[in-house]
């Protein structure tokens, strides 16, 4: 389309001097614009009514041929006419950059529910979670950390804990001997359980205990060894050790610190814990450790959950302190234990399996 | 211990249930694993006679009885059998019609029924053991004693409304190893009042007396003998005798060994019966020689020597003192006719482990271990003569009695203060004094302590403590508070520069691998031919060969967790584990935590396998490599660490570093050698790495460095080098030659192929330049480029790209 033709179709309908009665200008205008359905076709639109010599661009140069009194009467109803018609430019110009954002918006849409791309995270396997969790909780009332050899010296796994060789406590713990032989003659085996490393750490902080009156306050979890392996055994297993020694640690003071940890544990004061005279020959009097879920699949069941007992006078001189002086409790739990009953799972061979969907639950 | 609870309240019998019976001891001490009812349920079963017997006209194996049931009905019973004992005279347990049995696997009882067998009818049943569930063998119809009441039920005649406990001791209470002995436990905790011990007198008949000659006073502190004459070898046992024998869990043998068992039992005195024909001369009491054996009872032959206690005769070794009897002096239940019974006092100390050496165990060192009773050797000794003399007939011949050297029992003593502070609670003295008498242990008192002189059969009470753990046990430790504890606080927290192993542990976790928990002992054949250790470290008793050895890697277990879950169909596999190794290594000695020769280092490793990404949507398929791995371990190593192309026996060698902070080694990465992939049943090679875990907890610290406002310049090079040329040679080569204002040298690209000659490679190289003072003219640029671009040509016979 040309501009000659365009100002020769328009102009009959926009001018009054004709004399004819004028078409109202402004629904021409919306009504073309309406029509348009691109930008460019918009432009295009727009020119007839506002270009060079479009129609209100005519009416306003009709002007100046007018008297006054016509000017100021018809030079506001034009402006407001080109007031008018820009307004529904706008509107319609914005309304078709909507129109094509949209639609680009639509043509990039995407399945959100295709999973998420990338290589995911592996997990903490669960005792090593319980584990961690009793670090927590005994460090939380200033308990440290310590671990040590798992391949361990007689003495350090029975003698010192007051277990002489050939003493009847010895079969409670079926013990692996490894071919070689400790510096006191005695062949190295497997520690049975946690209990050398309250030896050893007692040991190294004594004098801070004695002097200083700094308490041995620890927790020793790690791996350890008996020769035994069905579904409730496994020739290696883990344990927690604790033990506190001070001038004042009472058995009261084992069963309120044991009590508190099987509840933060297990998250739940709907336990109860009993306390049953047993002997290890490392602690006297000796007591193992029942607790009873009040709710839950094993609700009212009693189970065995720790050894644990005063420390006996023989082990604490052991230690390197004066068994008058101090006196403390100690506690071994099994982490394995631990975690069965926290997630209920019946067999204790998972754990060793490496099993990834096994480990997956969790992550 | 097993024992029927009728035979424990005949001693004792407090006003409680079974239940709580079982708690009481339970909460004292004495675990009771287990109490089980004597018999199972079953109603309408009484004794009953066969008046007669017929065959039964349509079927071999059944018999038509008649059988007198008494009062409860006035003709005989028509009942059809099948057992083959069936016979008339006897007396047998018979259901009545109507009768509910034991419940079967369902737990459904058997209800009896009138019932016709092979057109013959039959009103009720007769029964074995087996089938009222007091056995586990069937014999035929329990033939009951002739003198058994008709009609009356079995439940009461044969006290089967009893039950049975299952008590599990520990080593200290050797004084509850008896029936007697729970007893008197079960007094101390229940005030119930105890019956005073079983005791018979016996009146010696011969005056005949075997010598026997104690030569070794550590082991043996008394010994006490009779002989018996003429006895019946094959009396029968009693059938009281046998019940409380099988109740606990003892086969009836012969009379002789019953009444031997019965006293142990029920005393906790093992005794020996030798067969007095077969001992040649008198008896001798000592310390074994190098050289000697004997022939067991149970058919073994044991090497002795000095560390262990026999009894011998003039033909040499005859028994093992205190744990077991020798073959050619064993009572025969055809041939025996004169004993020599034998109860004597072992040292604990003599007899400990000795048993364990010969791998074996008997009631008897079981007991003789722990510590028996000195002083009631001679009742005793009195209590099994009157059983064999009532059971077997006989004439008894005087004790001989010898002390040698029995165990001192010195008082101990006992601070209340002590107590109180021990236990937590301040017990009353008052209280303190009523429990040592329940418990029977004699004392006197003072306004601060107790002394306590321990009876002879208490062999656990040596030392404060153990008067101190009496108290506590029978106070009830229900009874001691919970106490939350009170203690000074100070704080504690881990050193900034230090990483906990479960930061570790997250830190590799979150590169995508799943920690798993291997055992430590391993297959020989992963040691020695995967790792490469030649000498591992030798369990002397494993469970089995695949765990026989101390594993030196962790690497050999993750390829076996790969394999395992490829077999389960996984498509990519990742694993690490944190664990000890071990090895032998003569630098070590005993330490604070070490043990001399044993190197036992913590470590962690890894595996992954399979896809470098798990198979998804919109990601090209494409199997690990070494640079993932590498990758993944830039999350745990510290950015000082350096991979140096080395050779390991588990690795690929042209893909396989090791790794080295600050010039020491600290691990290994590598690509599975391919000659290890069948063993693990593997068509692709897995990627392992494994670290010393030490190393990896040390952080540095932070330090601080201006960020400079100036603005850098990238320039990218493309080098042409040999592929044996090293691109961290290369980078240093540039970095050197470029001078202070090179900031960053690194690798964005790597091309091998067309244009670029065989056994070359072009590098791209990102270049960055900064100068924190001012910004750079391009004349400084060029320049060090061209120096860099020259030292490369020099030094490593580098090319531009063209």
């Amino acid at each position: 389309m040309t501009e000659s033709s365009l100002t020769q179709r328009i102009a009959p309908a926009g001018i009054p001097a004709s004399g004819q009665q004028p078409i109202d200008i402004v629904a021409a205008a919306l009504a073309d614009f309406a029509a348009c359905d691109t930008a460019t076709a918009l432009e295009d639109a727009k020119a007839k009514y506002l270009g060079k010599t479009g129609a209100i661009t005519a009416l306003l140069k009709g002007l100046g041929e007018m008297t006054p009194e016509h000017k100021k009467l018809h030079g506001a109803e034009i402006n407001e006419k080109k007031t008018a018609i820009e307004a529904a430019l706008k509107a319609r110009r914005e309304s078709l950059a909507n129109e094509a954002l949209n639609a680009k918006l639509a043509s990039e849409s995407i399945d959100v529910t295709l999973p998420g791309r990338g290589r995911g995270v592996g997990g903490i396997h669960p005792v090593i979670q319980t584990w961690q969790r009793c670090e927590d909780i005994f460090g939380s009332i200033g308990f440290d950390v310590a671990d040590g050899p798992e391949i361990e010296a007689d003495w350090f796994n029975f003698t010192a804990l007051n277990n002489p060789p050939n003493h009847p406590a010895r079969s409670m713990q079926d013990t692996f001997y490894v071919d070689m032989n400790g510096t006191d003659g005695l062949p190295l085996l497997l520690r049975t359980h946690t209990s050398p490393m309250q030896v050893r750490y007692a040991r190294m902080h004594a004098a801070d205990l004695s002097n200083k009156g700094k308490p041995i306050k620890v927790i020793a979890p790690g791996r350890t060894y008996r020769v035994d392996s069905d579904a409730t055994h496994s020739p290696m297993f883990h344990q927690i050790e604790g033990l506190w020694i001070d001038e004042h640690i009472s058995f009261a003071d084992l069963k309120g610190v044991y009590t508190d940890f099987l509840r933060r544990f297990f998250e739940t004061d709907a336990l109860t814990v009993r306390f049953r005279p047993s002997y290890f020959p490392f602690t006297e009097p000796s007591a193992e450790i029942d607790m009873k879920f009040d709710s839950g699949p094993l609700k009212g069941k009693w189970l065995e959950i720790s050894g644990s007992g005063q420390v006996h006078p023989s082990v604490v001189k052991n230690f390197g302190l004066d068994p008058e002086r101090f006196i403390g409790f100690a506690f071994g739990s099994g982490l394995e234990r631990l975690t069965m009953l926290k997630h209920g799972i019946g067999d204790l061979r998972l754990f060793f399996e490496g099993d990834h969907r096994f480990l997956k639950q969790f992550a | 211990m097993k024992f029927a609870e009728s035979w424990l309240r005949s001693f004792c019998n407090p006003s409680m249930t079974t239940d709580e019976l079982a708690h009481a001891l339970t909460m004292a001490g004495l675990e009771v694993e287990e109490v089980k009812p004597a018999a199972p349920p079953f109603t309408q079963i009484v004794v009953g006679e066969i008046v007669s017997r017929e065959k039964h006209p349509n079927a071999d194996r059944l018999s038509v009885c008649m059988v007198n049931v008494g009062a409860l009905s006035p003709a005989p019973l028509q009942i059809v059998c099948g057992a083959p004992n069936a016979r008339a005279g006897i007396r047998i347990p018979c259901a009545m019609v109507g009768a509910e049995l034991p419940p079967d696997a369902e737990g459904k009882p058997f209800v009896i029924k009138q019932a016709k067998m092979r057109s013959v009818e039959s009103n009720g049943m007769l029964c074995s053991a087996k089938e009222l569930g007091i056995s586990e063998a069937s014999e035929g119809l329990l033939e009951l004693p002739l003198d058994a009441p008709i009609g009356a039920d079995i439940r009461e005649y044969m006290k089967l409304n009893d039950s049975v406990f299952e008590i599990k001791l520990t080593p200290n209470k050797a004084d509850c190893l008896s029936v007697y002995g729970v007893a008197r436990e079960t007094h101390a905790i229940t005030g119930a009042p105890l019956a005073a011990p079983p005791s018979r007198e016996v009146r010696a008949v011969l005056e005949e007396v075997l010598p026997v000659k104690v030569l070794a006073p550590d082991l043996c502190g008394r010994f006490a003998g009779r002989i018996i004459r003429d006895v019946n070898a094959k009396a029968a046992t009693p059938a009281w005798m046998r019940e409380r024998l099988e109740r606990s869990g003892q086969r009836s043998i012969s009379a002789l060994v019953d009444i031997s068992n019965y006293v142990m039992l029920e005393l906790g005195r093992p005794t020996h019966v030798f067969d007095l024909d077969k001992v040649h001369g008198g008896l001798e009491v000592r310390w074994a020689k190098k050289g000697e054996s004997l022939k067991l009872l149970n058919g073994n032959t044991v090497e002795l020597d000095e560390q262990v206690g026999i009894i011998a005769d003039a033909n040499g070794v005859e028994s093992l003192a205190g744990i077991m009897g020798g073959d050619s002096t064993a009572v025969d239940l055809e041939t025996t006719k004169n004993v020599y019974v034998e109860a004597a006092f072992w040292h604990p100390l003599a007899i400990q482990g000795r048993s364990r050496r010969f791998n074996f165990a008997t009631d008897a060192g079981h007991r003789f271990e722990r510590g028996v009773d000195w002083e009631t050797i001679p009742q005793h000794l009195d209590y099994i003569s009157a059983f064999i003399l009532d059971i077997c007939g006989g004439e008894a011949g005087p004790m001989d009695d010898q002390t040698i050297n029995v165990p001192q029992r010195l008082p101990v003593a006992m601070r209340i203060a002590r107590a109180q502070k021990v236990i937590g609670v301040a017990v009353s003295a008052e209280e303190m004094a009523a429990i040592f008498m329940r418990l029977g242990l004699a004392h006197t008192r003072d306004a601060t302590s107790f002394v306590v002189t321990p009876p002879s059969y208490r062999f656990d009470i040596e030392i404060e403590e153990d008067l101190i753990e009496e108290i506590a046990r029978i106070y009830g430790f229900d009874n001691i508070p919970a106490l939350p504890p009170i203690a000074r606080n100070a704080m504690r927290v881990r050193p900034s520069a230090e990483r906990s192993l479960h930061a570790l542990r997250a830190a590799i976790a979150a590169q995508d691998y799943f920690e798993v928990i291997n055992h430590s002992f391993v297959d020989e054949s992963w040691e020695r031919e995967i790792v490469g250790n030649l000498n591992p470290i030798k369990l002397l008793n494993p469970i089995a060969s695949q765990m026989a050895v101390m594993r030196s890697s962790l690497i050999p277990g993750l390829l076996a967790n790969v394999r395992y879950n490829a077999s389960h169909k996984a498509d990519r596999v990742r694993v690490f584990e944190m664990g000890k190794v071990f090895s032998r290594d003569e630098t070590v000695a005993d330490g604070e935590l070490t043990v001399a020769r044993v190197s036992q280092p913590l470590r962690m490793a890894g595996a992954a396998w399979g896809g470098a990404m798990p198979e998804q949507w919109g990601t090209p398929k494409r199997g690990i490599d070494f640079f993932d791995v590498k990758s993944d371990l830039s999350a745990v190593l510290p950015s000082a660490a350096q991979f140096v192309a080395a050779t390991h026996s588990l690795l690929h060698p042209g893909r396989s570093a090791k790794i080295m902070i600050g010039g020491k080694a600290i691990g290994w990465i590598g690509e599975l050698h391919p000659r290890h992939l069948a063993k693990f049943e593997l068509t692709s090679a897995p990627v392992v790495f494994e670290l010393d875990v030490v190393p990896l907890t040390e952080l540095t610290e932070k330090a601080f460095e201006t960020v400079a406002k100036t603005p850098v310049v990238r320039r990218d090079l493309a080098l042409v080098v040999e592929n044996s040329v090293h691109s961290d040679e290369v980078l240093a080569t540039l970095k050197r030659a470029g001078g202070p204002i090179i900031s960053t040298v690194d690798v964005f690209d790597v091309y091998r192929g067309i244009g670029i000659g065989e056994r070359q490679k072009s590098v791209a190289i990102r270049v960055l330049m900064q100068d924190t003072e001012r910004t750079l003219e391009d004349t400084e640029i060029d320049a060090a480029l061209q120096k860099m671009v020259a030292a490369a040509q020099e030094q490593l016979g580098a090319a531009l790209r063209a």
